[in-house]
């Protein structure tokens, strides 16, 4: 798209207006055609009118998604009638603008022909007045279109989840056609709508095109990873270049996720199961950011978010009775006794004498790793990908915990080979779980491998550093297959265990979460052992579950921890006796 | 005692009606409602006019029932006992009046439970007492059930003791009045701040921490009587208090100058 940064910015900002006129969440994006309209979820806005006409466009689209003027049984009738949809759009335009008053904008106000907003009570009773002889005005221009093929087929794409439309779907297609052209166009239109938007995983030839061009471990699949990786899109061009442009803008997006913050990385070892040793400095993990081209964002499950937050609040929430306080509920009968005595004696020495029951703090530091390697673009659950799912428990559990005050970080990890282990930085410890956060878990794309041990080893590293709380818990949301090029089958399952154990044995309490895969519980405990683990078919079955998840964790790392210690501690002692002369 | 103006409240249903019976009638009440909607005005215009006084405790995670009930406090050798506020007012027959009570601990609000219900006494465990509230006294709480249900809810044995009026923001011909006389600004400026929070309120946006209230529209009316434009008082009194998000932020500033006129 030609426009630059600043006005997809603007666009970005209105959103929220659009929002809030059409009482739901849209998304706004640059129109390609000449005339501005919406898909009843994001109102393409043509972009060569004035701020004013741009306000009153906005607020024309945003009226008839609140009024339901461009529901899909509606739609359906105005497909094939570039007549009647104009003068739907002229006499319903009025109506739903009237109805809406209310929360208009002023200048969007004198818009509204008041004779024309009350020929009809309904939506489906303006499509009767428009199919009338009646003469009906030619509706303004700030009107732009009603689309209905063109929405009907976003509707049937976007599906049930407003968080399958993801950055690509928003990308307008060129149209340049005029009304009276709608028809003849349409079907040479509409394929190439079907390839142009699969990075949304949207059309279903592109959605192929996409799978086919994204290097992955193919479940099952043989071969050496990598074979099948083609990383950029050699000769893909056909007619519908408007898919090779939509996927080459996704590499690009890709290419900016690797940018390099530290060029030399960490190195950590890695477990040979085979010869039951480390092997030292073996995998290079480089820490990275992830970068955001542009400012849409994935709408997040508010809902979800709070039942996490439910569940998480009772974690480990205790009231701790604390004696000699400057104030309390009761006297402190021995510090009040001390405190006479020391006033008899002369030396009186403060009035702490108040017994309190304190609320201990949670001092809980939470590290959510997410795996977003080849493997989880693979389709899961309901329709979804299994990166969908897991990015939206990301969210939602970052948010819980960021609500509850809890120090957060959420970071993600794939890899190529043993020296490009990507660690990702979503949000650090000390950033906020804000819009640019949510910008870069929606820039994320799955991709490349899973060296499941080394992002671990990692992970627990940066949870020592920079969490700055007594506990630690790192949370993994992965698919439960760690493959890498020399990493796989009980190699890489043995790494990841033995990566896991030893971050409890630290005191990091360790939960796998596995949501949406069709991993199986077997699968599942090969690759994370004896650590917390669950795997859920949908994030909803998830805020039961994690609270006891947790707590478990967190009490076996508690456990670990002191059972490895005092093994330490009897071990030094065995040496110093032993080195005693 | 009733020299003092009654304060500024606008009645938007039944609620004065059923607050009085309820008083008269020895009933607990519950005042349910958003942040800024006028729970507590309410509250301050019926104990004036049922010529009570009021006793207001702002509850947080810390209270405790020694903070309501009393405690002992140590003063040279001797101790000496000092009432809270909710032994003070059953003492003087007063108006109680908790605001937020789902801040306090649950342990906490049972202490409310015979006060509530038919007994209406308060029992003082330390003091070894029991008092009998007199029939002019009332226990008001109020809570939001929006944002702090999330976390913890009323218990239902105390809800259950209690008469609930529900608060919302109130109509938009009402909501006008109250900003025009609470900031003394112009009908038309009042009209263009309630028509921005009827669309604010229709956002079920993740950045937005609450709705903009009635409270925030005259703060902002205020800034602008006081001299501050328009667009500038908007973007101080709501858009700041409401969002930390900068994204939401550039949205909220972006509906404050398509709503308000021009940005300075």
């Amino acid at each position: 798209m030609s426009s630059t940064g600043r006005g997809d910015d603007r666009l970005a900002t209105l959103s929220l207006m659009a929002s809030a006129i059409a009482g739901r969440t849209m998304d706004v994006a640059a129109a390609a055609g000449d005339r501005s309209w919406c898909d009843g979820s994001t109102i393409f806005l043509e972009l060569g009118m004035g701020p004013v006409d741009q306000i009153q466009a906005l607020a024309v689209q945003a009226s008839l998604a609140a009024c339901g003027s461009l529901e899909p049984n509606l739609l359906s009738q105005l497909v094939h009638r570039p007549t009647l949809t104009r003068r739907y759009l002229a006499l319903e335009g009025h109506r739903a603008l009237s109805a809406n008053e209310r929360v208009l904008p002023p200048v969007v106000r004198p818009l509204i022909d008041r004779p024309l907003s009350v020929v009809a009570a309904t939506p489906q009773a303006t499509i009767e007045r428009a199919r009338s002889r009646q003469s009906v005005p030619d509706p303004p221009r700030v009107f732009g279109s009603i689309e209905p093929r063109r929405a009907l087929r976003s509707i049937e794409h976007a599906g049930p989840s407003p968080l399958q439309r993801s950055k690509g779907v928003a990308v307008d297609t060129p149209s340049g056609a005029t009304a009276e052209l709608d028809d003849l166009e349409d079907d040479a239109r509409y394929v190439g709508d079907l390839l142009s938007s699969p990075v949304g995983g949207g059309g279903v030839v592109g959605r192929w095109l996409a799978k086919m061009l994204r290097p992955t471990r193919r479940r099952g699949g043989g071969g050496p990873p990598g074979a099948d990786a083609p990383t950029r899109l050699a000769s893909a061009r056909s007619d519908a270049s408007s898919a090779a442009q939509a996927y080459s803008g996704a590499a690009a997006d890709l290419g900016a996720e690797l940018h390099t913050i530290e060029s030399d990385g960490m190195k950590y070892p890695e477990w040979d199961v085979a010869g039951g040793r480390y092997r030292p400095d073996w995998c290079t993990v480089v820490e990275t950011e992830v970068e955001t081209s542009g400012s849409t964002t994935i709408a997040l499950s508010m809902g979800l978010r709070e039942a996490l937050r439910r569940s998480l609040s009772r974690l480990g929430m205790g009231l701790t009775p604390c004696r000699r306080q400057a104030q309390g509920d009761d006297i402190d009968i021995d510090a009040a006794i001390e405190m006479y005595l020391e006033t008899m004696a002369g030396a009186p020495n403060g009035g702490d004498v108040y017994f309190e029951n304190r609320r201990r703090r949670r001092d809980l530091g939470v590290l959510v790793l997410l795996d977003v390697s080849g493997s989880a673009g693979e389709p899961g659950f309901a329709g979804r990908s299994v990166h969908e799912h897991q990015r939206l428990v990301a969210a939602a559990l970052t948010g819980a915990l960021h609500d509850l005050g809890d120090r957060v970080g959420l970071y993600a990890f794939n890899s190529r080979g043993r020296k490009q282990v990507q660690y990702l930085r979503v949000m650090g410890f000390n950033e906020h779980f804000d819009g640019q956060a949510i910008n870069r878990l929606t820039a994320l794309r799955p991709n490349a491998y899973t060296r499941m041990g080394a992002a671990i080893r990692h992970a627990t590293t940066v949870l020592d550093q920079r969490s700055g709380t007594p506990r630690r818990l790192l949370v993994v949301l992965s698919d439960g297959f760690a493959y890498d090029h020399g990493y796989e089958g009980r190699y890489g399952e043995a790494d990841a265990r033995r990566a896991l154990s030893k971050a409890r044995r630290r005191g990091v309490g360790c939960v796998c979460l596995s949501v949406g895969a069709s991993t199986g519980p077997e699968a599942l405990r090969r690759v994370f052992g004896s650590a917390a683990h669950a795997t859920v078919p949908r994030a909803d079955d998830l805020p039961s579950l994690i609270a006891p998840l947790f707590r478990t964790a967190i009490r076996s790392a508690e456990g670990q921890h002191r059972a490895f210690q005092r093994k330490e501690r009897s071990r030094e002692h065995h040496q110093m006796e032993k080195g005693r002369p | 005692m009733k020299a003092r103006k009654r304060p500024y409240y606008l009645p938007v249903g039944d609620e004065d009606q059923v607050f009085k019976a309820a008083y008269r009638q020895g009933l607990a009440v519950v005042l349910k409602g958003p942040t800024g909607c006028g729970k507590t005005r309410f509250v301050e215009a019926m104990a004036h006019d049922l010529d009570r006084p009021l006793i207001t405790v702002s509850c947080h995670d810390d209270l405790t029932t020694a903070d309501l009930v009393g405690r002992f406090l140590l003063e040279g050798g001797e101790t000496h006992w000092v009432d809270g506020p909710l032994t003070r007012a059953v003492r003087d027959g007063a108006i109680c009046y908790l605001d937020e009570v789902v801040e306090a601990r649950q342990d906490t609000t049972v202490v409310l439970h015979p006060l509530a219900d038919h007994r209406r006494q308060l029992s003082i465990d330390r003091l070894g007492l029991v008092v009998d509230a007199p029939p002019e006294f009332s226990l008001v709480v109020s809570y939001n059930p929006g944002y702090q249900s999330v976390l913890k809810d009323l218990k239902d044995s105390t809800r259950q003791r209690m008469v609930a009026i529900e608060f919302d923001f109130p109509p938009v011909s009402v909501e006008e009045e109250i900003v025009v006389h609470e900031a003394d600004v112009d009908p038309g400026t009042a009209s263009q701040l309630v028509r921005l929070a009827q669309a604010i309120r229709r956002l079920e946006t993740a950045g937005l921490r609450e709705v903009a209230s009635t409270r925030v529209l005259i703060a902002a009316a205020r800034l602008y009587v006081d001299g501050v434009p328009m667009p500038a008082a908007a973007r101080a009194a709501i858009a700041g208090p409401l969002t930390d998000d900068p994204v939401v932020g550039a949205g909220l500033v972006q509906m404050i100058s398509t709503y308000l006129g021009p940005s300075d």
